[in-house]
């Protein structure tokens, strides 16, 4: 029975192993500050948020809304992916820099990227 | 990319398939942690883990205690010491143990997010060995997490017959909250069916400095006996 049963999920996990062309989004870290501080991107789709830090030391992109983390390299664009996601609001902070270090992704229906700063 | 979401799809299902060809049995506590398939550069934890086991026959007591960090952006090792009460109530060493984590891909850039594990284990005083190796993956459904892990493990030595076993363990995890993160897992291994709930959580201090927990409870519902497990484990992240 759990033998069958886990069969039907590899069968699944074949099936649905697909991946779409995601869309970047560039944010800078400098300073110790996120640019844009707010991105909006498309509801129920994948993106790429390409992060360049600016900064001479590293930052650690966090977020428990968007179930990341990664370590930003001084000096390096990191590549994060995330999504797909349903509408909401969904925000981000640097570990190292917790008060200033911070931003949100708004994902909506229309999409209009790099809204605020 | 598709290509390589097919190759570790397929590399996945033949790994399993080679799992369960074998009947699925594994000696000892079945019951001990679900994977995930990440590893960040500069992690450095200590971790400190306990399973109790109440069977008709009495009660194991499992404890591990472990230390380690990453080795490069995708690969992190740790050594752990395991000590065991018996049904005497005999507390000592039990084994020595190391494992490697490796995350084989991006989080996000695939479907599942995939990782392996690698782990050696000697017993205190016999000449016991024991390898095991394995696939970890995971995947989002919105705020729900599924984690799985499958293992393939043989034993070795003079004081041991010498056989393969495996093992599989998943969790389903709702992401409430960063404390708290009601999950159910199951757990089976050798005549042993396990499920029930738990929870993962941790509290963030400063920089790299975090706090994770894990818990959960574990009925055996394959047999009619009395089967219960209680895991416990604290890692601290710095």
């Amino acid at each position: 029975m759990t033998k069958r049963l886990f069969n039907r999920c590899l069968c699944c996990l074949l099936f649905l192993s697909f991946n779409a062309a995601s869309k970047e989004y560039l944010i800078i870290l400098k300073d110790h500050l996120f640019y844009p501080s707010q991105i909006t991107i498309p509801a129920n789709k994948k993106v790429k948020l390409l992060i360049e830090n600016q900064d001479s030391t590293p930052e650690e992109f966090d977020s428990f809304d968007l179930n990341r983390e990664k370590v930003l390299y001084p000096n390096r664009k990191s590549i994060i992916y995330i999504g797909p996601l349903s509408k909401g609001h969904y925000e981000f902070f640097g570990e190292f820099s917790p008060n200033t270090a911070r931003g949100v992704v708004i994902v909506g229906d229309e999409e209009a990227q790099h809204a605020n700063n | 990319m598709k290509a390589l979401n097919l190759y570790l799809a397929l590399s996945f299902t033949v790994f399993c398939l080679l799992v369960f060809s074998i009947p699925v049995k594994a000696d000892g506590i079945v019951v001990d942690k679900v994977y995930h398939p990440y590893v960040l550069p500069f992690e450095r934890e200590f971790e400190w883990r306990l399973v109790s086991h109440q069977t008709d026959s009495g009660n194991i007591l499992a404890q591990r205690l472990g230390g380690g960090g990453a080795i490069n952006d995708t690969m992190a090792l740790e050594g752990y010491i395991v000590g065991e009460r018996d049904d005497n109530g005999d507390f000592g060493l039990e084994a020595y143990e190391l494992e490697l984590r490796w995350q084989l891909i991006e989080q996000g850039k695939l479907w599942a997010d995939w990782g392996a594990l690698f782990e050696l284990e000697k017993k205190h005083n016999e000449d016991v060995y024991e390898a095991t190796s394995g696939f970890v993956i995971e995947k989002e459904f919105g705020k729900t997490s599924l984690t799985m892990n499958a293992f393939l493990v043989y034993e070795w030595g003079q004081d041991i017959q010498n056989e393969w076993e495996s093992e599989f363990r998943a969790q389903y995890r709702y992401r409430y909250r960063s404390a708290f993160q009601p999950s159910l897992e199951v757990y089976v291994g050798e005549d042993f069916v396990g499920i029930g709930p738990g929870f993962i959580g941790l509290q963030r201090f400063d920089g790299q400095k975090q706090l994770k927990w894990e818990a959960g409870f574990i009925t055996e519902i394959s047999q009619s006996e009395k089967n219960h497990s209680f895991r416990l484990a604290l890692e601290f992240e710095f």
